[in-house]
């Protein structure tokens, strides 16, 4: 008996990182949200410690629509023409 | 002349179905072996060529093909008359509104819940009656194993993987019923919707398993109502405010029916009737903060509005029960999506 493969075969994919920076003292930095309960908290720390204590120049929270989508193309946009470093996961 | 492109794996046939398994195709049941004449058989129930493109879903980057969805269908066991309803499904869970991304992977659990409406649902005996849930109707049990496994195999699923669910529930592997539309007095959801009723649709919700409302007692819709709406006012995410589906079964639908009520009535008395107090949500630490003065006259609804209760006539005739089953997450996160069987 010969079989069909139910899954999909993923063609390969390459992907490019944007290149770190070799410091994180005087960048801008992008903290991205994602509407879970405290994720906003948890973000504001991690802001306030890049600060304290890498130097960091400045950060702002940008919100997602919710947890279920991408950051929509207008936080994509705005983070990419301001800011050097972006912090994004998933908080639960 | 259209061929079929997936890999194809030499079998002996008394093993086929234990490959399926060790193949980790199958959702921990028996699998009927995808052969070349079964996936066509479906294509050509549903007028589809192998290559039509069924959806994609953004998050995963995965185009979801008719050759896949027929492949995973005959698996989960359909007929091919069957093949339109999974294709309208799947074609519902891609659909932005349905945002795949949560309920197919996050700790919440969701099934898939479909709901289907329209002359099809008869013609195929998708069962709308007694043992709504099941088990016992092969459309019922196979349409929803078929989505499932799309989920699985195509969109990358895999409970314990990129499926976290921390408990699931039993709807995972089929969760799919029909209107009672020959017996309801109200109108059927899909033209709720803005459907003509001589259309068929499946309406897709990430959802809960069902919860069952008792009421033996009342005789009116305002008493059936009250428990129901006293049974959902802490139910699901509370503080989510998703969609909720509610299910009126024979003797609760006859009696609200008697009694005149529209579901537009249905829908807002129970909207009222499911808010809770700041106080309380705050006292059960569902609400973050201190109870403040004032909490206790602060009321927050259950859903955003009364438009999302889906309200459906289905269940058996016998029996003081019906049930609802609260949506996963939140409306924001993920919404009911109807399509049209075609």
């Amino acid at each position: 008996m010969e079989l069909l493969d139910p899954t999909v075969e993923q063609p390969a994919q390459a992907i490019s990182f944007a290149p770190r920076p070799r410091a994180l003292a005087g960048t801008r930095v992008a903290l991205i949200e994602n509407t879970k309960y405290n994720s906003d908290r948890l973000l504001e720390k991690i802001g306030d410690l890049l600060k304290k204590e890498h130097g960091v120049a400045e950060w702002k929270v940008f919100h997602k629509h919710n947890s279920s989508v991408p950051a929509h193309k207008e936080v994509i946009d705005e983070v990419k023409a301001g800011y050097d470093v972006m912090v994004a996961g998933v908080g639960d | 002349m259209p061929t079929l492109t997936s890999r194809r794996h030499k079998v002996e046939d008394l093993d086929a179905v234990e490959f399926c398994f060790q193949q980790g195709w199958t959702d921990g049941l028996p699998v009927i072996p995808p052969t070349e004449d079964r996936v066509w058989a479906m294509l050509k129930a549903a007028n589809l060529q192998p290559d039509d493109q069924i959806g994609y879903i953004d998050n995963r980057a995965v185009g979801v093909t008719a050759e896949k969805v027929a492949l995973n269908a005959v698996m989960a066991g359909c007929r091919p008359e069957y093949m339109k309803v999974v294709v309208a499904a799947v074609r519902g869970i891609c659909d932005p509104a349905w945002a795949y991304h949560g309920p197919g992977t996050s700790t919440g659990g969701a099934g898939v819940l479909m709901i289907v409406n329209g002359p099809l649902a008869r013609a195929l005996d998708i069962n709308a009656g007694d043992n709504l849930f099941g088990p016992g109707w092969r459309a019922n049990a196979t349409i929803g194993r078929a989505v499932r496994l799309v989920m699985r195999n195509v969109a990358g699923s895999k409970p314990g993987l990129l499926d976290r669910g921390t408990l699931g529930h039993p709807g995972k592997l089929s969760y799919v019923i029909a209107e009672n539309e020959t017996g309801s007095p109200w109108t059927p959801l899909h033209v709720e919707r803005g459907f003509k009723k001589e259309q068929s649709t499946v309406t897709v919700l990430a959802a809960q398993g069902p919860h069952q409302v008792y009421n033996q007692l009342s005789n009116t819709a305002e008493g059936i109502l009250t428990t129901c709406a006293d049974d959902m006012r802490i139910s699901g995410g509370v503080m989510g405010q998703p969609q909720y589906v509610v299910i009126l079964a024979g003797e609760h639908m006859k009696t609200i029916a008697a009694d005149g009520w529209t579901k537009a009535e249905i829908r807002t008395f129970l909207f009222e009737h499911t808010h809770s107090s700041h106080e309380h949500l705050k006292r059960t630490h569902r609400m973050s903060g201190a109870v403040q003065p004032g909490d206790d006259t602060k009321r927050r609804p259950l859903v955003a509005s009364p438009e999302d209760f889906l309200v459906i006539a289905a269940g058996g005739n016998a029996g003081a029960f019906s049930a609802y089953i609260p949506g996963w997450g939140s409306k924001r996160s993920s919404q009911a999506v109807t399509k049209e069987v075609k």
